[in-house]
């Protein structure tokens, strides 16, 4: 039997556990379905629908994987459940590619299914709901459209996710206790950490600067004109890229070295 | 089988907790690891079994490096820790889920197990005092059949017929082809059950012998009046006069009495070493 990887004990190993832990996984992922479809409704009301679907998506994807990824590793809170996760006798590769599909495979597919359905519905009832003879009928009825699941907004909640459940899953490896905030909030001087050093990369080669996007653009201030500077297409392709498969790809990966070299 | 060869591990790096350590740990005995609080008695067991790596020398359990965590390896080896874990499952849901990573898992021997520790709780593990959680924890290790066992502390928790039923299904379930290994710090527990001693302190080990040896070397008796104050290892003032150990110098070999061999012992480390000529 192979010491990487069997199909037969990694099915053991998925199956214990999402049942070992019902509440941290099957419970989490339906609060957050829930919780997704009141902010619809909550937020449809109050500020829109297009804006509703927006919101909801982005909180309901990006952020409920934050979320759900902060319970997949959460075994080292104790000794003893520490102890347990790392001598059961399964690879630290099925480790986390347990993690890893919950996380990154069975979460975002539960959730793209479950939020396309629930705005179909939404949509639906509320063209339904107009009425074919008012003047306003066409105008009120093309307002409102299914969530774009491939448009570019969509493409950046993917790209947040997986930045997100990427910190989370290393975050849960190295903050034994209270990950999930302590994850936040390394995210949170992480940014503050690469603004920082833009603005000054920008301040170094421009000057007083009025804004500067991380590695992306610079806006400049000259006296009343504004302008801005932007990468050149090949770097910022290159820089584009590389934020988009380079860094998620270490992210999601990292988790297995520190498996492996994880102490407890 | 445990090799351990100039073995250093240490949480910080200028205050190490082991200094080259060596060990040689064949199978078919039942260890007791003794120590005082903080001597490291866990940490050497989390080396064994792969949740600590050491900082230098070399390491082997049963031919296999811990550090790498293969699941070859943790299928041969079980770990109790002084706090188990137990998931929010009844005893059938928990066997159903764990037995399947160990091959030689014994479902007849668990519930027999179970049975004799008083385990006949049929709700969630959970739910059940840390004392039945423990028990029910050592029975499922047995069952699993490992070639090497490790308990951390495992009489804590447990009422005191619950401690001689241990000591009863530990010595009955010993194979000559398995290695038991306990941690602890409460030395009456292990009486009768143990045959192989080790003692740290300190970050040394101070002695690793068999009862048989060390009841050659040392002798546990009770005396008036103590004669040679130099000569005695440890004292004890008793109604009967004195309980003391002095290096055995007659061959009378006399019963080993595992609490005063260690305050002996970690009282009189140089001479210790000298006595049992560990390393």
């Amino acid at each position: 039997m192979s010491d990487t990887f069997n199909l037969k004990r990694f099915g053991l190993l998925l199956k214990k556990t999402i049942t070992e832990r019902p509440t941290q996984t099957i419970g989490v992922t339906a609060l957050l379905l829930i919780l997704s479809l009141t902010l619809y409704i909550v937020a449809k009301n109050i500020i829109g629908f297009n804006a509703a679907q927006n919101l909801t998506f982005v909180w309901g994807l990006a952020g409920g994987g934050f979320f759900l990824a902060s319970f997949v590793f959460n075994y080292f809170n104790s000794n003893a459940s520490g102890s347990s996760y790392l001598t059961l006798p399964a690879s630290y590769f099925e480790k986390w590619l347990c993690g890893v599909l919950i996380a990154g495979v069975f979460y975002p597919v539960i959730f793209l299914l479950f939020y396309h359905l629930m705005d179909v519905l939404f949509v639906a009832a509320y063209h339904s709901s107009l009425d074919p003879n008012s003047l306003f009928y066409r105008q009120q009825y093309d307002s409102v459209f299914t969530f774009d699941l491939d448009g570019i907004l969509a493409w950046k909640v993917y790209f947040m996710f997986a930045m997100l459940t990427g910190f989370m899953l290393i975050g849960g490896l190295y903050f034994n206790k209270t990950a999930l905030v302590k994850t936040a909030i390394a995210i949170c001087i992480f940014l503050a950490i690469l603004l920082g050093l833009n603005w000054f990369t920008g301040i170094m080669f421009f000057g007083p600067i009025k804004e500067a996007g991380i590695y992306d653009h610079v806006t400049l201030e000259v006296g009343k004109a504004e302008g801005v500077i932007l990468l050149p297409a090949g770097i910022e392709h290159f820089f584009r890229t590389g934020i988009a498969y380079f860094l998620p790809a270490v992210l999601w990966l990292s988790p297995l070295l520190r498996l492996r070299e994880k102490e407890f | 089988m445990i090799e351990v060869t100039n073995l250093s591990f240490g949480y910080k790096k200028r205050k190490p907790l082991y200094n080259n350590l060596t060990l040689q740990l064949p199978v078919g005995s039942i260890y007791g690891l003794l120590g005082k609080n903080g001597a490291g008695k866990s940490t050497l067991l989390k080396n064994f079994t792969g949740l600590l790596f050491p900082k230098s020398g070399t390491l082997q359990v049963n031919g296999f490096d811990p550090k790498k965590r293969l699941p070859s390896f943790l299928q041969t080896i079980y770990f109790i820790p002084e706090e188990v874990y137990v998931p929010s499952l009844t005893a059938e849901g928990y066997k159903k889920l764990f037995a399947p990573f160990y091959p030689l898992f014994n479902e007849e021997q668990f519930y027999h197990y179970l049975d004799f520790l008083d385990v006949h709780d049929k709700g969630k593990l959970s739910t059940l005092s840390f004392g039945q959680q423990k028990k029910f924890v050592i029975a499922f290790a047995l069952a699993c059949n490992t070639k090497i066992l490790l308990l951390d502390e495992p009489t804590n928790g447990l009422d005191i017929p619950s401690k001689i039923k241990f000591r009863k299904l530990i010595s009955s379930v010993f194979t000559d082809d398995k290695m038991i290994f306990i941690s602890t710090h409460q030395i009456r527990d292990l009486e009768n059950l143990i045959d192989n001693v080790i003692i740290v302190d300190n970050g040394e080990l101070l002695m690793q012998a068999s009862l048989t040896e060390i009841a050659q070397k040392l002798s546990f008796k009770m005396v008036d009046t103590i004669d040679n104050e130099s000569a005695v290892l440890y004292s004890e003032p008793s109604l009967k006069g004195h309980a003391i150990v002095t290096e055995n110098t007659t061959g009378d070999e006399s019963k080993v009495n595992l609490e005063f061999l260690f305050n002996a012992i970690t009282g009189n480390p140089e001479k210790s070493k000298v006595i049992f000529k560990t390393k």
